[in-house]
């Protein structure tokens, strides 16, 4: 409802109070991440805790800088970059498609079916060395093993979404004469768009793992090997630069899926 | 009066791991041009399937659905307006599935659409609109591809009971200045008195017909038709005919 009169003072008095807490709680979330710096840096510095083993923000700073000097940060970050967005896109548009094929087909999709259970419940990392085998060393065994943990759940969770198409609205194009591609274009698709976003959402992180623990079983660069090396060799520095770099990488990509969410969901509020 | 639907001898069974049901056994009755029938029936009697068989979307185990050419219009109990069209957009759906998308059909429907009082929440969402202008608008949707016969389905009774009755009031009324044939199918004595020209019983399941009742009142409008001193005695007898 548009209001045309100037608000009353309730009305002011609650907005007021609306963004005074919105903005303690802002106020509230960065405290706890200074202090918890200041503190980390603090026993690190005053050797309260081995700074060798727990590493402190400032020397995490330091490392970063470093990587950039020597020229393989923007290298290392680019890699697993690359590897998690293709794998991500491959994973989510096979998965879109192969569930499309499930919805359209019962007997396919019943006879799939306990292939995708045993297939979902097994952990993908074991099949790690076979990976190697069939992609060899490079970036290809990453992004496979990225497509393989994200495919079966973007399946799955698309399948659900298509499956869950409200009985009645099918009811309703039916009586239209509608043809089962008309039903899918019309409106299956865009009535499964919420766990379209949710599944992009779920196979952001599922990348994030696949890309990380590729790279923990075979690589030569990015992000997952400068922490199985720093690991190796005892620089807990670079562990936890590459852990706070895969931090910010990982909220940004949630954040574009978010934004892709308003994109998309503006119309069904 | 030409006839445009008629059920001869039907029976429907559904199969299932349970068991056979049988939902509908013998039924006869037609629907000429221009008629309003109302069916009524306890529920669970079968009514849903009845109207399905009547659009063709299911085929009788025994028997014959005859229509003759007419084309069929189906509204549901719930608008089943579409969240993610614009009221412009939902009521042009039966014209992209049918293929007739053409500006002079979109044209005729938009100008249904204005005639009925949807012309400004054309560019608005659905869920920015009451109950009853949703269900005014799933109305126009149905009569955008110009079917001769609409087939309703408990269409009112999703809504509250003061909205229900001038909506009931609403879609009677264009049903009427649009001349169109409807079969509605309800399990409330009351609405089907309001509005039919005719008013079918059915048994218990399976359902088969068990009386035809021609209403004649001085007005036809819902509303008026609720407070003529005739509805209290239809209302009497077609309740003893349902609970016999």
């Amino acid at each position: 409802m548009k209001n045309e009169r100037p608000y009353s003072k309730e009305h002011l008095l609650y907005l007021r109070n609306t963004r005074k807490k919105n903005i303690l709680i802002n106020v509230a979330r960065i405290t706890i991440l200074l202090v918890f710096l200041l503190i980390w840096e603090l026993s690190a510095t005053l050797e309260w805790v081995n700074p060798f083993i727990t590493s402190s923000p400032s020397r995490i700073v330091t490392a970063i800088v470093d990587l950039y000097k020597n020229g393989t940060l923007f290298y290392h970050v680019g890699t697993t970059l690359w590897e998690t967005l293709a794998g991500f896109a491959l994973a989510v548009l096979l998965g879109y498609g192969i569930a499309l094929l499930l919805w359209w087909s019962e007997a396919v999709r019943r006879i799939t079916e306990p292939y995708f259970v045993v297939l979902n419940a097994l952990p993908k990392i074991a099949l790690g060395p076979l990976i190697i085998i069939w992609c060899g060393t490079g970036s290809k065994a990453i992004v496979f093993m990225t497509i393989l943990i994200g495919l079966i759940v973007a399946i799955l969770n698309m399948l659900n979404g298509f499956m869950a198409t409200d009985q009645s609205k099918l009811l309703l194009l039916r009586s239209m004469g509608a043809s089962k591609l008309q039903i899918l274009t019309k409106l299956v698709i865009p009535s499964s768009m919420p766990n379209f976003i949710s599944m992009l959402k779920i196979n952001v992180g599922m990348a994030w793992i696949g890309s990380i623990m590729g790279e923990y079983i075979v690589s030569k660069a990015g992000i997952g090997y400068l922490i199985v090396y720093g690991g190796q060799v005892f620089k807990l520095d670079l562990v936890m630069s590459a852990v706070f770099i895969l931090c910010l990488l990982a909220a940004a990509m949630y954040a574009l899926v978010a934004l892709v969410e308003k994109l998309v969901i503006k119309n069904d509020k | 009066m030409k006839e445009v639907l008629r059920f001869d001898n039907v029976s429907m069974h559904y199969h299932s791991k349970q068991g056979e049901t049988v939902a509908a056994q013998g039924l006869n009755f037609s629907v000429t041009e221009g008629e309003f029938v109302a069916i009524i029936g306890p529920s669970g009697c079968g009514k849903t399937t009845l109207l399905s068989l009547a659009a063709g979307l299911l085929q009788p185990t025994e028997g014959k659905v005859i229509s003759n050419g007419c084309s069929f219009g189906y509204m549901l109990q719930k608008d089943e307006l579409f969240p993610w069209r614009t009221i412009e957009k939902n009521i042009f759906l039966p014209l992209e599935i049918k293929k007739k998308n053409t500006p002079a059909q979109r044209e005729r429907a938009l100008m249904l659409a204005e005639k009925y009082g949807l012309g400004q929440f054309l560019k608005n969402y659905p869920s920015s609109l009451s109950g009853g202008m949703r269900q005014r608008a799933a109305l126009i949707r149905t009569l955008a591809v110009d079917p001769s016969v609409l087939l309703l389905d408990e269409p009112f009774s999703a809504l509250d009971y003061q909205t229900r009755l001038s909506v009931c009031d609403d879609v009677y009324k264009i049903i009427r200045s649009e001349k169109k044939t409807a079969l509605l199918i309800t399990h409330d004595i009351s609405e089907a008195i309001s509005v039919a020209d005719r008013i079918l019983v059915l048994s218990r399941r399976p359902a088969r017909v068990v009386s035809s009742h021609t209403l004649s009142f001085p007005e036809n409008e819902p509303l008026k038709r609720r407070e003529n001193k005739e509805f209290s005695k239809w209302f009497e007898l077609l309740w003893k005919e349902l609970n016999a």
